[in-house]
């Protein structure tokens, strides 16, 4: 008897023993920045490929509980990256973070995060599905430190009835978006054509072209429409070319002459703001792939029978069309325990699936990130994702990844604000945006 | 001596208070405007790296071209040692396959060993198992991040670079903060510094004016109106003061956007709709100097109120059997009395507008073309506001530092000009 007991006291203290030897409980924070509600799938990708990791562990003879805990209620970018490095600086970051692929410069040099190369393979589906030159816009110093969880890109938007009042026939509207690319249809068309729809009282004054109204990667591409090029292929440096800078600023300048845009446009309120663009309140515009399913919540429910779209004009023969893509990506942050690391790059991994991405790209209104995903029916039967990836995502570049483009942006949104607000003009506003330029990205920076 | 210290008992709570909020913010704001600290340094120190996009600019430092040549040479050679270890840890067979196909070669990446280690007869499967095998032949020190200084100079006697190098190199690798005094030289370099001075200037002048005059006025016509209505009056324009900032500018956006409240009715008289608030940098000073004088005038207001009801009535009473008017009143009696109140919100306004900016960023966040953008805004942009990420926290404490000095100057001369132990001294009234 008392042999029986010691033998079953013996069994249940092994029992007891093994049973939390062999699972391991991993705890996995995913922070989202710049989400609503339409990008839950920013978390709950993550929390679907937890459960097939799960189960994946569990055939290969492991057990491993994985909680996924997500967060995407930040007021704002700036709370958010706030919230971010200082965990970082205290030892209590998220284990993963959906973030601008632009932070991972200086959170790579800062040591916050760790490369996803150092624990997944890259030549291995899904990742190795991934468009290249998404991937390449989450790398960074020769390593890939994330991976690009949705993409996007900056579409130019023409009012289809004001086109039409404009003497343009249905098939011309049509073919607006080729002829924007081969470089037919430029800026100065445009500041034509929208001068035009003014003095015809298609549309009030200032709303024949109605840009963004903050700072953003938008305005970047008109610099490039110019001739513009914000990074040197060879070195590697930021690069201010002097002509473009001016004649882009000149083009806003010229855009509020004319009465075409508001001398006071920026600082518009954004619901304002697409609330006007959506019911054709202007003439042109520029906008964001995402903005398909806010026109539509604004009251506009027939977006292909309003609305055309193209790449951003060219500005000049100089100059090409093209669209910025601003794709957001997923950051592995550095833990004390790297086992943490593994888990969170093995789940962003899983995320990327083509299926588990296109949740997000559809119900976001953003577009893929890997190739398949074109075969995915939910992704191709959306018409908006298709067409918007054809048009605009092959010809999309995106800002570099340098430690000093937050400086060259910045400085390049304020003198842009100084021209069109009139309180420099474009050749005063570039000349202090070189000086500015010069004194804080310094030797980085090659002005042209 | 009990006395004594019970005298700094009672008064430990608010000297912890002032060490915690004022001197630690002071003292660190000195420290971080003496270092190039930003998001990508870090606060709390820094590790050593030199990545690919630093190769650049090594070529500009005194780095012997030899160890440039050699460091970007290197990456994952296949040598007899990384072979032994390799066969130890993971089989004779598969460090046999590799020295027969690579002893001696050397990838530029990890990820192409390991697409060897993945394709061969016999490959290492798991993912984790390829990438610790890979990093048995590393032989670089690019990519590579090293906690410490000694991890970093091991590792270049490992890659054979000149050892009068390493100084140099593990200088530039430090990825952490340094000292400077850059930050200064930059501020004074910047063509934008002069325009947020005479900004600010601009801006405390013009509102302090404002908070003075209207204060006055406010304290001194509800000080003739009857009680109950005067009390009624006097809560209605306390009322910017005791909402919440976001909440007040809030109401002004909305008073003054392109479908506003002054947009509707100017629109009702023929005026085309425009943004009130932002159409030009005239509207935009007549905003933040409204927004910011009314929540000073309130407290204005208060202090003067009091003020005047410390005036003994019965000089009033006096002047008015001399057949003194309400002007006259206000000229002679009212006014010279009140010059310590009134010197004493100048100087404390003056010190709280030169610091605060959470109302133009609310407002109009420094535009239209950053005509509104005073030096303590410019502070908060520089370090905490930017949407490329890199915070340049450094160079934002030089710009707060500036503002520090001002202040103590300021008061100091306050102190000074204003004989401030006269302004403690019982008032003239009840001697």
């Amino acid at each position: 008897m008392a042999n029986l007991m010691r033998t079953s006291a013996l069994v249940g203290a092994l029992v007891w023993s093994a049973v939390p030897a062999l699972a391991e409980d991993i705890n996995i924070t995913v922070w989202a920045g710049g989400s609503n509600d339409s990008d839950s799938y920013r978390i709950e990708a993550i929390e679907i490929a937890a459960d097939i990791l799960e189960r994946e562990y569990s055939i290969w003879g492991e057990e491993v509980n994985i909680t996924v805990e997500g967060r995407r209620d930040f007021t704002g970018w700036d709370e958010f990256k706030q919230g971010v490095t200082l965990g970082a600086e205290a030892g209590t970051a998220p284990s993963i973070v959906v973030t601008s692929h632009l932070d991972i410069a200086p959170w790579s040099q800062a040591g916050y995060i760790v490369a996803v190369e150092d624990y997944v393979d890259l030549d291995a589906w899904p990742l190795s599905n991934v468009y290249p030159n998404l991937m390449e816009i989450a790398s960074y110093a020769g390593a890939q430190w994330g991976i690009p969880q949705d993409s996007e890109s900056r579409p130019f938007f023409y009012w289809r009835e004001t086109m039409a009042a404009l003497g343009y026939d249905e098939d011309q509207i049509d073919a607006l978006p080729d002829m924007v690319a081969s470089g037919e249809y430029t800026l100065a068309n445009v500041l034509e054509d929208a001068t035009k729809a003014v003095e015809m009282g298609l549309v009030e004054e200032g709303y024949g072209f109605y840009p963004r109204p903050s700072n953003g990667p938008d305005y970047a591409q008109f610099y490039q429409s110019f001739g513009g090029q914000l990074v040197d292929p060879e070195t590697g440096k930021l690069v201010l070319d002097v002509e473009a800078m001016t004649e882009f600023y000149q083009f806003f300048v010229d855009a509020v002459a004319a009465g075409v845009t508001r001398q006071n446009h920026i600082g518009t309120d954004w619901n304002q703001w697409y609330n006007e663009v959506a019911n054709g309140r202007a003439a042109f515009w520029h906008g964001g792939t995402w903005h398909f399913g806010r026109y539509a919540t604004e009251g506009n429910d027939d977006f292909w029978g309003t609305i055309q779209f193209s790449l951003i004009p060219a500005g000049d023969e100089d100059g090409r069309a093209n669209t910025i893509t601003h794709p957001l990506v997923y950051l592995v942050m550095d833990q004390e325990d790297d086992r943490i690391e593994e888990i969170a790059a093995q789940l962003v991994t899983i995320a990327t699936e083509p299926r588990l991405n296109s949740l997000h790209a559809i119900q976001s209104n953003h577009l893929a990130v890997a190739e398949a995903q074109a075969d995915i029916d939910l992704y191709r039967g959306n018409r908006w994702a298709s067409e918007a990836t054809e048009v605009l995502l092959a010809s999309a570049n995106a800002q570099p990844n340098h430690l000093d483009y937050g400086a060259y942006s910045e400085a390049m949104f304020r003198g842009l604000e100084a021209a069109w607000t009139g309180v420099q003009t474009p050749e005063e506003a570039v000349a202090e945006v070189e000086a500015q330029m010069r004194a804080t990205i310094g030797d980085q920076l090659i002005v042209r | 001596m009990k006395t004594r210290l019970l005298a700094f008992g009672f008064l430990s709570p608010a000297l912890i208070a002032v060490f915690f909020f004022f001197l630690l913010p002071v003292l660190l704001t000195v420290v971080f405007a003496f270092t190039n600290m930003s998001t990508s340094t870090g606060i709390m120190g820094g590790a050593y790296q030199i990545n690919e996009t630093q190769m650049g600019s090594l070529r500009d430092t005194e780095v012997s071209p030899e160890s440039i040549e050699k460091l970007e040479g290197a990456g994952y050679l296949i040598s007899e040692a990384g072979l032994a270890a390799l066969a130890e840890e993971f089989g004779e067979d598969t460090a046999e396959e590799l020295r027969d196909d690579y002893l001696g070669e050397t990838f530029a990446a990890r990820r192409d060993l390991e697409r060897v280690l993945r394709n061969l007869d016999d490959p290492i499967r798991n993912t984790r198992d390829r990438k610790a095998a890979a990093d048995l032949f590393v032989s670089t020190v690019i990519g590579e991040r090293f906690d410490t200084a000694e991890d970093f100079r091991a590792a270049l006697v490992e890659t054979g670079i000149d050892p009068a190098d390493h100084d140099l190199l593990t200088e530039f690798a430090y990825t952490g903060w340094t000292w400077t005094t850059a930050n200064f030289s930059l501020l004074a370099e910047l063509p934008s510094t002069m325009r947020y001075a005479s900004n600010t200037a601009f801006y405390v002048v013009c509102t302090l004016t404002f908070n003075i005059l209207f204060g006055l006025f406010l304290a001194i016509s509800t000080f003739y109106l009857p009680g109950r209505l005067a009390n009624t009056f006097r809560a209605i324009w306390f009322l910017p003061r005791i909402l919440p900032p976001v909440l007040y500018v809030l109401m002004w956006n909305w008073f003054t956007w392109d479908r506003g409240f002054i947009a509707t009715v100017a629109g009702w008289f023929g005026a085309p709709q425009q943004n009130w608030m932002l159409h030009t940098s005239t509207h935009a000073w007549t905003a933040v100097i409204l927004i910011n004088g009314f929540v000073g005038a309130s407290l204005g207001m208060i202090l003067f109120s009091s003020a005047i009801k410390a005036i003994p009535t019965s000089m009033l009473y006096a002047s008015e059997v001399d057949g003194a008017n309400r002007w006259q009143q206000v000229r002679y009696i009212i006014l010279p009395q009140m010059r310590w109140p009134i010197l004493f919100m100048t100087s404390y306004q003056t010190l709280s507008l030169l610091t605060s900016f959470e109302y133009i960023l609310l407002a109009t966040d420094g535009g239209p073309g950053r005509s509104t953008e005073v030096w303590a805004l410019a502070a908060y942009h520089t370090a905490l506001n930017n949407y490329g990420g890199n915070l340049q926290y450094g160079l934002g404490a030089a710009y707060a530092l500036a503002l520090v000095f001002i202040g103590i100057a300021l008061s100091i001369l306050y102190l000074r000009f204003f004989n401030f132990k006269e302004l403690l001294s019982k008032p003239r009234i009840e001697q």
